[in-house]
């Protein structure tokens, strides 16, 4: 055929349904993230704790067995699975989403900006908002795996094993593993996100990220102590989702050093809205098909 | 020393030091260096905005006395404190639905205000605002923010950035092969670098800590000023903290020198190093002198005080079991930093630039 004769013609196979559109890019992101070993290592290690726990909780509801089997193991005592128990593995594991966050985070959108890819995005039926919900993705699903994905098996595994009557007395934990667990993977990928669309430097993007979360309890801790207020405390966002953890989890004896020095749960609930908002906002302003240089 | 080193060292220094005073990405070190001024900064209009308010309500409330608005008691009534204070110079009355009213008044003579809150007539809670600062507790708060804030925060994150820009930064904009294509020795290039990245953060964060220290001085009313500067040693507290800010730009940029020229990632080597100087006051005696921080502390003039109460994290940050004397404080750091730029020197002479795997 000569060449003349290759004109353009639309792509006339079967199109992805629009709603799932935004799971493209997590897919080949997973891809090339895996194919870094120390990422897959470390993801690995994230599965540890929550493997020990679902030992334990097993464990601890059949001691009676283990009674049994080993001499003098009569007199133990199985320990109360309360919220405290699920406080402690989210905040394990919400320390580990960090890690993971900060060295994925960082890299997902910077490239597409410094090589002026995002065009190509937009120039398909692919909005902006899809493209953001796949990057979200991309990070969200992997920390969900490790938080309240597990978090609500254990939940499970101890409805399961544990005393007659524990769920009725503990139901509302399921909600508070899943909520506390949300907004925080909500919370340090937006603001990876950001980061990484403003920064365009990923590695320095990834000191950032632990740059923002340092100074916003150096700030606020500066602030609260010159000015002799608690107003300081709405720039605490590391204090303030531990606030809304410790609430939801109902953890009183964590609460000595947070209550009266703080905000409100109610305050810390808004400021935590408000910083997921700038995220956002940075985002917007940042993921465009182009760019207007003066 | 050669003299054609000195002279290289000095074309380098010239080279770098407008990078690292003006580079585009590096210019949110000024906003880290600038945040406590602007704290004291509004911590000080906060103060002048009261004073001029309790000047104001003192004019209005003439005859009120220290003595008389300290014998406003809780259970009193409208009339017996009117009897004692007369007129309030600001009043105000809610009523709620149940039909609790409350009354909220105040009084000042020019130094202090107590606002009265009422309740169905009788005084329900009493709340003293001084115009004046507390000295003794304001130079804590200064030297906590100092040390906590600016120089585990601000100083650390502002060097790290400026440091590990000077290797790492070239190599981002592919033009670390310039220089080491050029007829000049690699260890030569790493002190050029080194001082200029000095140079650049001394200058900024030194002049942030005169300007705090300014402010804070200034903050206070004239009697109190003066007790600070004459008999709290004032200008020895400036001047251990501009030492101090110095000689952290020195110890913190050699390390993040070093950790430029052998890590390709900042965030473990600043996670690394955060984690190491936190943990310092519980490390053994032989392994806190390997850091910059138990120099530091060592050096700070004003010990912070550790109430009950305190989070294990914070409380954690303000051990210091031992400090060292001033000389050895110093030396220490010195000997710290030269070091790591030496090993930093011996590594960079067998670095190889890769720019693909770097951006």
């Amino acid at each position: 055929m000569a060449v003349y004769k290759r004109t353009y013609k639309g792509y006339e196979g079967a199109q992805t349904p629009e709603w799932s559109r935004f799971l493209i890019l997590p897919r080949y992101a997973w891809e090339s993230l895996f194919k870094q070993r120390f990422l897959l290592i470390f993801y690995v290690i994230c599965f540890f704790y929550p493997i020990g726990a679902g030992i334990f909780l097993y464990i601890n509801a059949n001691l009676g067995m283990l009674a049994s089997l080993i001499e003098g193991a009569g007199n133990l005592k199985g320990l109360e699975i309360d919220g405290k128990f699920f406080y402690i593995f989210s905040s394990v594991q919400g320390s580990l989403a960090f890690i993971l966050t900060a060295f994925i985070g960082p890299g997902l959108i910077s490239p597409d900006l410094s090589n002026s890819a995002l065009p190509l995005y937009f120039c398909r039926p692919f909005s902006r908002t899809e493209y953001v919900a796949g990057k979200l993705g991309v990070v969200a699903f992997l920390l969900s795996f490790i938080t309240w994905i597990p978090g609500l098996l254990l939940f499970l595994l101890q409805w399961s094993v544990g005393p007659e009557g524990w769920f009725a007395k503990y139901s509302w934990i399921a909600p508070a593993i899943f909520l506390s667990n949300v907004m925080w993977i909500l919370l340090i990928s937006l603001l990876a996100l950001a980061l990484s669309a403003w920064v365009r430097w990923k590695v320095v993007a990834g000191a950032l990220l632990l740059l923002v979360f340092f100074l916003s309890t150096g700030l606020a801790a500066a602030i609260n102590a010159v000015m002799r207020t608690d107003k300081g405390s709405w720039l605490d966002i590391t204090s303030n989702s531990g606030r809304i953890s410790l609430e939801l989890f109902r953890v009183r004896e964590f609460m000595d050093y947070s209550e009266g020095q703080g905000i409100s749960i109610e305050e810390a609930w808004v400021a935590q809205f408000c910083a997921l908002g700038f995220c956002l906002w940075l985002l917007w302003k940042k993921i465009r098909a182009y760019e207007v240089i003066k | 020393m050669n003299p054609v080193w000195l002279k290289q060292i000095s074309a380098v220094l010239r080279l770098e030091i407008k990078k690292s005073f003006f580079a585009r990405r590096g210019l949110w070190i000024y906003f880290l260096a600038l945040i406590p001024v602007l704290i004291w900064g509004g911590h000080w209009m906060v103060m002048r905005y009261k004073a001029e308010r309790m000047h104001t309500h003192a004019q209005a409330s003439p005859g009120v006395t220290r003595e008389k608005l300290l014998s406003i008691k809780q259970g009193m009534t409208t009339a017996e404190v009117e009897a004692i204070l007369g007129h309030p110079a600001s009043s105000r009355t809610v009523t709620r639905r149940n039909g609790t009213e409350f009354k909220y008044w105040t009084y000042s003579d020019g130094t202090t205000t107590r606002n009265i809150t009422f309740r169905d007539g009788a005084v329900q809670r009493l709340n003293t605002e001084h115009a004046a600062c507390d000295l003794q507790e304001d130079t804590v708060i200064f030297a906590g923010i100092f040390q906590f804030f600016y120089l585990r925060l601000a100083i650390f994150f502002g060097c790290m950035f400026v440091f590990m820009n000077l290797f790492r930064g070239e190599i981002l904009d592919r033009s670390l092969h310039y220089y080491f294509l050029a007829p000049i020795r690699r260890d030569v290039l790493v002190v050029g670098k080194y001082l200029a990245g000095l140079v650049a953060t001394t200058v900024i964060f030194c002049l942030s800590t005169i300007a705090q220290w300014t402010i804070f001085v200034l903050h206070f009313d004239p009697i109190n000023r003066d007790a600070y500067l004459q008999q709290n040693n004032g200008f020895s507290h400036l001047l251990s903290y501009v030492g101090v800010t110095a000689l952290a730009c020195l110890g913190y940029g050699s390390v993040f020198l070093a950790a430029g020229i052998l890590i390709r990632n900042p965030l473990i080597t600043a996670a690394t190093v955060l984690i190491w100087e936190s943990i310092n006051g519980i490390l053994p005696a032989a392994l806190r002198q390997i850091s910059v921080i138990y120099y530091l502390k060592s050096l700070c003039p004003v010990e912070i005080p550790m109430q009950q109460g305190v989070p294990p994290p914070v409380a954690l940050l303000a051990v210091n079991v031992d400090n060292a004397p001033p000389i050895v404080a110093v030396l220490g750091l010195l000997a710290l930093s030269a070091a790591v730029v030496f090993i930093s020197t011996r590594r960079i002479k067998r670095m190889e630039i890769n720019y693909s795997t770097d951006n």
